[in-house]
C-alpha cells in the first residue's frame, strides 16, 4: 500500500502537520510507502515534507488529503484518478473571524463553501469526531468515517495522573489553565470574566495561565488588556512553549477551564485528563463526545456558575478524584492505537479493500 | 462530596444563595467578542488606513537574526516606494469605504421609505456611457 499525504500548509507548531507526521509513522510501521507534500512549507520544517509539485503518485496509490481551510492548491488533485481519503480537521466558523482577521475569515468561509466539492470527490470522507462527521455527511459525503486525533499521552505522566496531582502543593494559590490558540471562538473574553469572578468571590490569590499562539498581535493585545483590567497581575499569557514546558503547566494546574464555542475535537481535554486536571467546559462541537462523563460541562450564560464550578473543581477533593478516574477511562477510549486502527480502516475503505 | 453529575446544580444553587447575599453583582466591562457575519462600516474605515507594523517583519528560523536584519534593511531602502504604494492603496480604501457607506445609507433610507440621501457621485466614464 502506498499512501501520499497532501496538506495546504505545513509548520512546526501546526496541529494538522503533527497529525500527518503521526500518520506517516504509523504507515511506516505497517510497511506502507508514500510521501508527504504541502503547498506551503514553513522554513523550520525538516525534509520529511516535500513541495506539492514533487508529488509522483502511481495509479494505485492512495491520496490522503488533510482539509482544514480553503485549499486552492489541493483542489486540482481531486481530478486525479487515484482513490482518495479526505480527513477533515474542522473549519472555524468565519463569523468569529471577520471582525478580527478578515483574511483568515475568507479562508475559513471559502473552505466551508468548497467542502461539498471535496467530500463528493473522494471515496471516503473522515472527520476527527462524530460532530465533524455529521458536517461532512451534511456536505454530501457518500462514505464517512470517524478517525479521532492520534493523541500520545505525555510519557512523564504515569497511571491516572496521581503523580501529577501530587506535584501540586496544597499551599500554593489555585492555578486555572487554558490551552488553545488565542482566537475569538475560544472566547478568552468570557474565560477572563469567569476567572475574575472566581478570584473576587472565592480565591483572591488565584492565577490564570493562558497558553496558545495568538491569531494576531492586535488580538493578543486586546486579550492582554482585558486581563490587566479584570485581574491585574494574575494572568499569564504564553505562546511557543516546548512540550516539556506545556506539561509543566498542566502538572501545576488545579483546574482546566474552556469557554470555547467551537471545537472539532479539543486535544487539550485529553492533555488535561493525562494530568488528572479537572475540566470545566462548554458542551459544544466535539467536546461532549471527547469529554464523556469526565468533565463538568456547563452551558449557562451566567459566568458566576462557572466561577462556582471552578471553586468545586479546585476544592472538592473527592470530586477531583472521581473526575480523575473517569478521565483515565476517556484516555483509554482515545488511546493512540485505537485512533490508528480507525485510520487504517478508513484508508483501506478508501482503497476499496 | 459532590458527584460530577451534581456539580452543576450545586454551583447554580451556590450562586443563587450568594447573589441573594449581595455577591456576584460585578460589572465586568471591557473587550468582548462579537461574532459577526459581516463587518460594519466603522470597522472598514479603521482598516482602510494601512499601517503595517515593521515589528512583524522577522525571520522564523532559529538563527534568523541576520535575516531579520537584512529584511529590515531592505524595508528601509524601499521605504519611499512602499510609502507610495501604501498611500495609493489607502486612498482607494478610503474612497471605497465612503462609497459603501453612502450606498448603505441610501438603501436604509429607501427601506424606511424616507427621502434618500444624495446619490454617490458617478464617475465621468459612467456618465458618458449612460
Amino acid at each position: 500500500m502506498v499512501v501520499h499525504q497532501l496538506l495546504s500548509a505545513a509548520g512546526p507548531v501546526d496541529a494538522v502537520t503533527g497529525q500527518a507526521r503521526a500518520y506517516r509513522h504509523a504507515f511506516e510501521a505497517w510497511g506502507w510507502g508514500g510521501s508527504d507534500h504541502a503547498a506551503l512549507i514553513d522554513p523550520r520544517m525538516g525534509r520529511w515534507i516535500k513541495p506539492l509539485e514533487k508529488l509522483e503518485a502511481g495509479p494505485d496509490d492512495i491520496l490522503l488529503l488533510h482539509y482544514s481551510a480553503y485549499a486552492p492548491r489541493l483542489r486540482p488533485l481531486l481530478a486525479l484518478p487515484n482513490r482518495k481519503l479526505l480527513v477533515s480537521h474542522n473549519i472555524t466558523p468565519a463569523r468569529y473571524l471577520w471582525p478580527y482577521e478578515p483574511v483568515v475569515a475568507v479562508y475559513c468561509s471559502v473552505g466551508r463553501e468548497q467542502l461539498p466539492d471535496f467530500v463528493r470527490s473522494v471515496d471516503v470522507a473522515a472527520g476527527v469526531s462524530e460532530y465533524n462527521v455529521a458536517e461532512l455527511a451534511a456536505a454530501g459525503a457518500r462514505t464517512t468515517a470517524v478517525v479521532p486525533i492520534v493523541f500520545e499521552p505525555p510519557t512523564a505522566v504515569s497511571g491516572n495522573g496521581s503523580s501529577a496531582a501530587a506535584a501540586r502543593a496544597a499551599t500554593e494559590p489555585p492555578t486555572i489553565l487554558f490551552v488553545g490558540r488565542l482566537t475569538p471562538h475560544k472566547r478568552h473574553d468570557l474565560l477572563l470574566r469567569a476567572f475574575a469572578l472566581y478570584r473576587r468571590h472565592r480565591a483572591p490569590d488565584a492565577r490564570l495561565r493562558l497558553v496558545g499562539e495568538p491569531l494576531s498581535p492586535a488580538y493578543a493585545g486586546a486579550v492582554r488588556e482585558l486581563a490587566d483590567q479584570l485581574a491585574p497581575g494574575a494572568v499569564t499569557i504564553e505562546g511557543g512553549i516546548t512540550p516539556a514546558a506545556l506539561w509543566e503547566r498542566y502538572r501545576h494546574a488545579d483546574a482546566f477551564l474552556s469557554m470555547s464555542e467551537h471545537e472539532g475535537f479539543c486535544i487539550p481535554l485529553l492533555e488535561a485528563f493525562s494530568f488528572a486536571v479537572p475540566v470545566i467546559a462548554r458542551p459544544v462541537g466535539g467536546i461532549p463526545e471527547v469529554a464523556g462523563d469526565a468533565a463538568l460541562l456547563c452551558e449557562d450564560e451566567d459566568l458566576a456558575v462557572l466561577a462556582e464550578l471552578l471553586e468545586l473543581a479546585v476544592s472538592d477533593r473527592e470530586l477531583r478524584d472521581d473526575l480523575s478516574v473517569r478521565a483515565a477511562r476517556r484516555l483509554a477510549a482515545y488511546a493512540p492505537e485505537r485512533a490508528l486502527d480507525s485510520l487504517r480502516e478508513a484508508v483501506l475503505a478508501a482503497a476499496g479493500g | 462530596m459532590t458527584e460530577p453529575e451534581q456539580a452543576l446544580a450545586r454551583a447554580r444553587a451556590s450562586v443563587e444563595s450568594m447573589r441573594a447575599a449581595g455577591a456576584y453583582r460585578d460589572d465586568l466591562a471591557g473587550f468582548r467578542i462579537e461574532p459577526a457575519d459581516v463587518v460594519g462600516v466603522p470597522q472598514l474605515i479603521e482598516w482602510a488606513l494601512i499601517e503595517p507594523d515593521a515589528a512583524n517583519l522577522y525571520s522564523t528560523r532559529r538563527l534568523g537574526a541576520p535575516i531579520t536584519f537584512i529584511k529590515r534593511l531592505l524595508l528601509r531602502g524601499l521605504r519611499q516606494y512602499l510609502g507610495e504604494i501604501i498611500a495609493q492603496q489607502t486612498r482607494f480604501n478610503i474612497h471605497l469605504t465612503a462609497y459603501v457607506n453612502q450606498l448603505t445609507e441610501r438603501v436604509e433610507a429607501l427601506e424606511r421609505g424616507a427621502p434618500s440621501p444624495p446619490q454617490p457621485p458617478q464617475s465621468p466614464d459612467a456618465v458618458d456611457g449612460a
